[in-house]
């Protein structure tokens, strides 16, 4: 029986996996890494770039408000006014207790995994509003395109403190580039705006010893797929039905590997059925194949929101994995 | 090519900066405004059908409705008092809980731009405050609905039960990521669209335009 580790690669690579990827088996994940990004449940706060954030009680997750005035960035021609870089923890106090975690990982057995979020498309929105950031692209790319720049000079300069205190093996990166149906913007605009952004910093990550870049991104996304390769993505995590996944696993698996297929809006909600998961994982697992497709919920972190979801998944992908393997 | 088409391309491709201008030389040119009004409209038909197909995106689809509103200003003095034009009043809100705003901001660029009179209630909206901008609000025709959250179905249900209480023969459309036809006929809602592109012509449909 392969390692968890080998089983992954081999998924990759189109070789003999034993049995399916159990989800995000593979990683073993850092989330005490400094990022400064907070999740605090119920309430209004801001964030250390002043983003205003609310978390409403009662829901799944926290959304950048910018209405009466709260956006940071409220005329795009004037960015450097009101975008600052936050400070980049360095001491080894603020990073011990991740440190601490990516000691401890089996490294055999997972990849030691550091996690980023969020990414510089959803940088731009949540400083200024999406309506906005996305018509800035139009109506001032240049300034835009100063911000981009601006924004992916701060995580490369988190990159490099990050990989220098705790020599990564692998990083689930966030960025969502698209709703359901389709990506946010054009492949030309993002082949203009964000692929050499992303160049730069998954490039980074690779020459500084990471070996697998997981990137995030629960949309439709397939006319991006040519972009996420030459970016260095090694894993799209968040893929969605809508995505066509055979399509793309036959079309690109020799070059980066599909994870998702588990709406996580149709798995895991308030009184989940068994049933109905079991379906969705037998239906996923047996129309996206044994290679270059790992079986996962959209979501992009190994986090359930109604208990037992995540184990049932896991035991739902064995028995697939007896059927097909 | 005459003015008006010269308008419709702007409109439909975006061009915020030059449409005014382009509008003031098909009424100067003898062009009627409600003609002008017209070709913007069919523009933002032409662009919500491309969003909808998959040519264009979301960025194209708000430069476009940006330009047209740009049209629209120098028209609005020209048709001060004239009625005609409107297709009525549409109150719009994302649902109780849920503070996804985007799809619903382009749902409200669609319809406005397709002719109605647009109330943005804006995000976490409860079913009563439905019910209230209908009361508040003059030839209100449509209430569309909008969300994201499979957690917030349950608010979605609830608000189209509550203006359908206190309104049964108002027309309501829902839409969202997690909204089907089906769930739509299962809580009562007039109509449903998939997108933002296909809103216009749904909610067009659902008041007999």
């Amino acid at each position: 029986m392969l390692t968890i580790r080998e089983n992954l690669l081999e998924t990759m690579k189109g070789g003999n996996p034993d049995r399916f990827v159990k989800q995000y088996e593979f990683i073993d994940l850092i989330m005490e890494v400094p990022l400064g990004v907070e999740f605090n449940y119920g309430q209004t706060w801001k964030d250390h770039w002043g983003i205003t954030w609310q978390w409403p009680e009662g829901q799944l997750g926290m959304f950048p408000v910018h209405h009466d005035g709260l956006a940071v960035i409220q005329d795009i021609t004037e960015w450097k006014k009101t975008v600052v870089k936050p400070a980049i923890e360095t001491s080894d106090e603020a990073w011990a207790p991740a440190l601490a975690h990516a000691n401890a990982v089996d490294r055999k057995e997972k990849f030691a995994t550091v996690f980023y979020a969020p990414g510089i498309f959803e940088m731009t929105h949540h400083l200024m509003g999406m309506e906005n950031a996305l018509m800035a692209l139009y109506e001032e790319p240049e300034a835009m395109q100063e911000l981009i720049d601006y924004l992916t000079e701060y995580e490369l300069d988190f990159a490099a403190v990050m990989v220098d205190k705790l020599h990564p093996e692998a990083i689930l990166h966030h960025d969502d580039w698209g709703s359901q149906i389709s990506s946010f913007v054009s492949p030309d605009m993002f082949e203009e705006f964000f692929l050499p952004a992303y160049k730069k910093i998954y490039k980074f990550y690779k020459d500084n010893g990471v070996e697998l870049i997981i990137h995030h991104s629960d949309s439709y996304a397939a006319n991006l797929v040519p972009y996420m390769i030459e970016a260095g993505i090694d894993i799209w995590q968040g893929v969605m039905n809508t995505n066509n996944i055979p399509e793309l696993v036959e079309k690109y698996g020799d070059k980066i590997t599909f994870m998702g297929g588990l709406h996580s809006g149709t798995v895991d909600y308030p009184g989940w059925e068994k049933e109905v998961v079991k379906k969705q994982v037998e239906e996923t697992c047996k129309a996206n194949g044994r290679k270059y497709f790992i079986p996962c919920q959209t979501s992009g972190l190994p986090i359930e929101n109604f208990e037992g979801v995540i184990a049932y998944i896991d035991e739902c992908i064995d028995e697939m994995s007896k059927e097909l393997f | 090519m005459s003015k008006i088409e010269d308008v419709k391309v702007l409109v439909e491709t975006g061009k915020s900066k030059k449409v005014a201008a382009a509008v003031q030389e098909a009424l100067d040119a003898g062009d009627k405004a409600q003609d002008i009004l017209d070709a913007m409209i069919a523009s933002m038909g032409v662009v919500g059908d491309k969003f909808s197909s998959g040519e264009i995106f979301v960025p194209e689809m708000l430069i476009a409705a940006k330009a047209m509103s740009k049209g629209v200003e120098i028209l609005k003095p020209v048709m001060a008092g004239d009625g005609s034009s409107s297709l009525g009043t549409c109150i719009m809100g994302t649902v109780a809980g849920d503070l996804h705003d985007i799809g619903k901001n382009l749902v409200v660029m669609m319809l406005e731009s397709a002719g109605f009179d647009m109330v943005d209630l804006g995000v976490d909206v409860p079913a009563e405050r439905f019910v209230e901008a209908v009361k508040e609000n003059n030839n209100v025709v449509l209430v569309a609905c909008s969300g994201l959250l499979t957690t917030t179905m349950p608010a979605l249900k609830e608000a189209v039960q509550t203006i359908k209480a206190a309104y049964p023969d108002m027309k309501v459309i829902v839409g969202g990521a997690p909204v089907t036809q089906e769930y739509a006929n299962e809580i009562g809602a007039d109509g449903y669209a998939p997108d933002a592109g296909s809103s216009a012509s749904k909610a067009k449909e659902l008041i007999g335009a």
